[in-house]
């Protein structure tokens, strides 16, 4: 049996959001910004008599990640699916504003969010508006924002946005990355669109795997907090810089896989085409296999961005 | 002079008429209305097999497309009303009586029609109660039933889920009735001979599989903490107290859990080999790690479940397989070995009185029954001990000679003091009662009586309601352990503190657990992929219960 309390073979997944940011940063150094003694909660849910938590699902701070100096935020899959409400959304651009006092070496962000919480629509649907610009300001500042997504909602909705614009993406299979979620294409679509019910298909589509091949992320990790850890390490060293020239060439990597796989009905045609032999064997694949696998396909690594 | 003839004469005259569309046996699916029209009289008992698994989908389409003015007022008895199709029938016309045992997915649309008066209703059976009338007074006319292939001469391969075809077959085809099939494929030879040929008049070639509903996988990604501290009372409290190896499991997460627990927790309290050995049971993925781990010896199946069948080709020494390597269930022998040879049920309710009688019924749904109520209940007709079975009988008393005392089957409901969307389990009155007065039942369907409880195990505790010796005593060890509920808060705090000084009711500090300690850590396996791994690659589940 795995011992639960080793950052080693602690899962991602599993892991609370404060499991997660402790055993991500160098041990012992984080310290957080308005924690739950504050009780700093949401002024909506009360009115549709929901339970609120202490933190509002997320929990932001700074600590060490390799000795650098960097700011983290981490949200709480497990409360309201980790979804963007009013206060929520505040503790996240505040952080990424103070990144600009603080200069730290990147600002990490920890997402598992369902999107906007439905209960504080308007507050969330800014939060996540005034969270993309202040990352592009902390970006052309110089400061690399990074996206870890392997939790138990994805991310989904608004975060689906706002991963769009860090620097960098670290992704796990669990992982899932997409605005509309399976449910809503469903619902808007029809189920012979896309059944949500086929979670293979759900997979294939926005998971992890699929995001790392056709390079919307930039790194690919199993499912340890250890794992996370080092891809938020060579990420940062790595990231891109934040210039109209980046900005042009991540313009044109978009409309060429636009152009390229716009007329595939199925994640597999488009594995297919990225030159991978046994497309169909990719989801069972194991993490090692599929990293061997991912090395050899261009997608995956572009300066772009 | 009298004819002793006469039903097989009009079974003659059916198949005579069915003849003219088929060729042999052979009939193409889309002659099935046809056949169907022919071979059916208006009033004809009909078995359309379908239980909580495999469904002959084809024929219940079939039936629901035939005109209602040829086939009509059809008495239906069968299993599960589980596809539209089944109730379908009810609103056009062609089906007027029902007798049946499950209703899963159509509970809330039979409770309209119920109260709308478009079904005539005789009774909500379990399986084998059902099973048994086939033989007695519910013998179908016509059963239609689904088989994975046949040959020509319609001998018949059901594959891993057999479930309940050998039962419809034997009651319909020895007693002058008429045996319909569907078939995925028509071969040239079938890999084993689960129905002999001449126990079928019809073979219809499906336009698609039969369905199966993967009814016994649960996502251990979903299993609360609050079920793994229940799995962890349940198995130091119950499982080990009274060294319980032949067991039977219901579907719910807190039993799923119990399972995942087995080689983590059950291994540390030393309890592998003593508990747990031999079951009564669907393949639950999630015994896959107990089963890789030793735990268990073997495993008889009401049916199959999907994406079993390649973990239990490989493990013949665990499960009943055929000459062909593929599982063999039986859902009527294995209702059999759950009522007579399991020492122990455990399974989770949606409501439960003051006195322990328990439902899955709500005023708008009616779930039916499936076989909880024949495996949740003390079978009076048992005459061999053991250990488990006559510890139980001594806790619930008794007097005279011990040699004439029976022993008792535990009977164990395990369930969190509020259910789905913060409804409470635990009420003063079942809303069962209040569906049979509007419903005109004479009997409230009721899943486990009061008197076949043994013990109820909630997060707050376990209540023995074995070593209960009075009414008020069984009350207050309910309410004792029926948290905050309306229920539970009614209770008499000095009578509990009482019983929980007698045993009968025990927190989890009693049993020496932490409630902290109860941390999805324990699971041995914490996902679908998981259990992939645990089974060395030969689970494959099906695509709604992956996340890769």
């Amino acid at each position: 049996m795995p011992d639960v309390t080793d950052p080693q073979t602690l899962s991602w997944y599993e892991a609370s959001a404060r499991q997660r940011v402790a055993n991500l940063l160098d041990a012992g150094t984080f310290e957080e910004f308005v924690g739950p003694a504050e009780r700093a909660m949401s002024p909506h849910l009360p009115l549709f008599d929901l339970p609120r938590a202490f933190d509002d699902g997320i929990v932001v701070g700074r600590g060490t990640l390799g000795g650098k100096s960097v700011l983290a935020a981490a949200q709480e899959g497990r409360f309201m699916g980790g979804a963007f409400g009013e206060i929520h959304g505040a503790k996240l651009v505040g952080l990424l504003r103070a990144a600009l006092d603080v200069k730290p070496a990147a600002v990490l962000i920890l997402f598992d969010t369902g999107g906007v919480r439905l209960q504080e629509a308007n507050a969330g649907e800014t939060a996540i508006a005034e969270t993309m610009r202040a990352i592009t300001d902390a970006r052309a500042a110089g400061i690399s924002v990074i996206g870890l997504i392997g939790g138990r909602a994805g991310c989904f909705g608004g975060g689906g946005l706002i991963a769009g614009t860090c620097s960098r993406l670290a992704v796990s299979e669990s992982g899932r990355i997409s605005v509309s979620g399976p449910e809503v294409i469903e619902t808007n679509k029809g189920a012979e669109e896309f059944d949500s019910r086929d979670r293979a298909l759900v997979w294939r589509t926005m998971g992890g795997k699929h995001r790392r091949l056709t390079g919307s992320a930039d790194a690919y990790c199993e499912d340890t907090v250890a794992a996370f850890r080092q891809a938020a390490i060579d990420l940062i060293e790595t990231a891109p810089r934040f210039d109209l020239a980046m900005l042009e060439a991540e313009q044109g990597r978009l409309e060429a896989r636009l152009h390229r796989f716009g007329a595939c009905r199925d994640a597999t045609e488009i594995w297919a085409q990225l030159g991978i032999n046994d497309p169909d064997a990719v989801p069972a694949m194991t993490d090692a296999a599929f990293q061997e696998i991912a090395a050899g396909v261009t997608e995956a690594s572009h300066d772009a961005r | 002079m009298a004819n002793w003839r006469s039903e097989r004469t009009a079974r003659d005259a059916r198949i005579e008429a069915g003849r003219a569309h088929a060729e042999g046996k052979v009939v193409p699916a889309a002659s099935v209305v046809d056949l169907l029209e022919a071979v059916l009289k208006p009033g004809d008992r009909v078995c359309l097999e379908g239980d909580n698994q495999k469904q002959a989908d084809c024929l219940a389409r079939g039936l629901a497309a035939c005109d209602p003015a040829k086939v009509l007022d059809l008495h239906m008895v069968q299993s599960g009303i589980v596809l539209p199709e089944h109730l379908d029938v009810f609103e056009t016309g062609i089906a007027k009586r029902l007798d049946y045992s499950y209703s899963g997915p159509q509970g809330g649309r039979i409770a309209k029609m119920l109260y709308g008066g478009q079904i005539e209703l005789g009774a909500v059976h379990t399986y084998l109660e059902l099973f048994a009338r086939y033989f007695v007074d519910l013998t179908p006319h016509v059963a239609l039933i689904a088989g994975v292939s046949a040959d020509r001469d319609g001998n018949l391969y059901t594959g891993p889920n057999t479930e309940d075809t050998p039962t419809v077959v034997e009651a319909t085809a020895f007693k002058n009735g008429v045996v319909i099939a569907q078939v995925n494929e028509l071969v040239e030879r079938v890999p084993r001979v689960d129905i002999p040929g001449d126990r079928v008049d019809f073979v219809v070639e499906a336009d698609k599989p039969f369905y199966v509903e993967p009814l016994f996988t649960r996502d251990p990604a979903a299993m609360t903490e609050t079920q793994i501290l229940m799995a962890m009372m349940a198995i130091k409290g119950i499982y080990a107290e009274y060294a319980i190896r032949r067991l039977n499991h219901g579907i719910g997460f807190g039993t799923a859990a119990i399972e995942l627990l087995l080689p983590t927790y059950g291994e540390r309290l030393g309890l592998k080999g003593q508990i747990a050995t031999h079951w009564a049971l669907n393949p639950h993925p999630t015994l896959i790690p107990a089963i890789e781990s030793g735990w268990v010896k073997q495993v008889h199946c009401f049916g199959s479940e999907v994406g079993m069948d390649r973990y239990i080709r490989e493990r013949p020494d665990i499960f009943f397989t055929g000459a062909d390597g593929s599982l063999r269930s039986n859902r009527a022998f294995c209702q059999t070995a759950g009522l007579y040879a399991c020492d122990l049920f455990i399974g989770s309710t949606l409501q439960i009185d003051l006195m322990g009688n328990s439902s899955t019924v709500t005023t708008n749904r009616v779930a039916g029954f499936g076989g909880a109520p024949n495996m949740g209940s003390d079978p009076h007709g048992r005459r061999h001990p053991s250990d488990t079975w006559m510890k139980a009988g001594r806790e619930a008393g008794g007097t005279g000679d011990p040699a004439l005392r029976r022993g008792r089957k535990l009977v164990v409901q395990l369930v969190e003091t509020f259910g789905d969307k913060l409804v409470p389990t635990f009420v003063e009155k079942l809303d069962a009662l209040e569906l049979a007065r509007k419903t005109g039942l004479e009997l409230a369907p009721v899943m486990v009586y009061a008197d076949d409880v043994t013990h109820v195990v909630t997060e707050e505790g376990i209540a023995n309601l074995l070593l209960c010796r009075d009414a008020d005593d069984r009350e207050q060890a309910i309410r004792g352990v029926a948290g905050y509920t309306e229920v539970g808060r009614g209770r008499d705090r000095a009578k509990v503190d009482e019983l929980r000084g007698r045993g009968i009711i025990r927190r989890p500090e009693d049993l020496g657990i932490e409630p902290l300690d109860a941390d999805r850590s324990l699971l041995a396996a914490k996902s679908i992929k998981d259990l992939v791994h645990w089974s060395g690659g030969l689970y494959e589940p099906p695509a709604r219960f992956r996340n890769w």
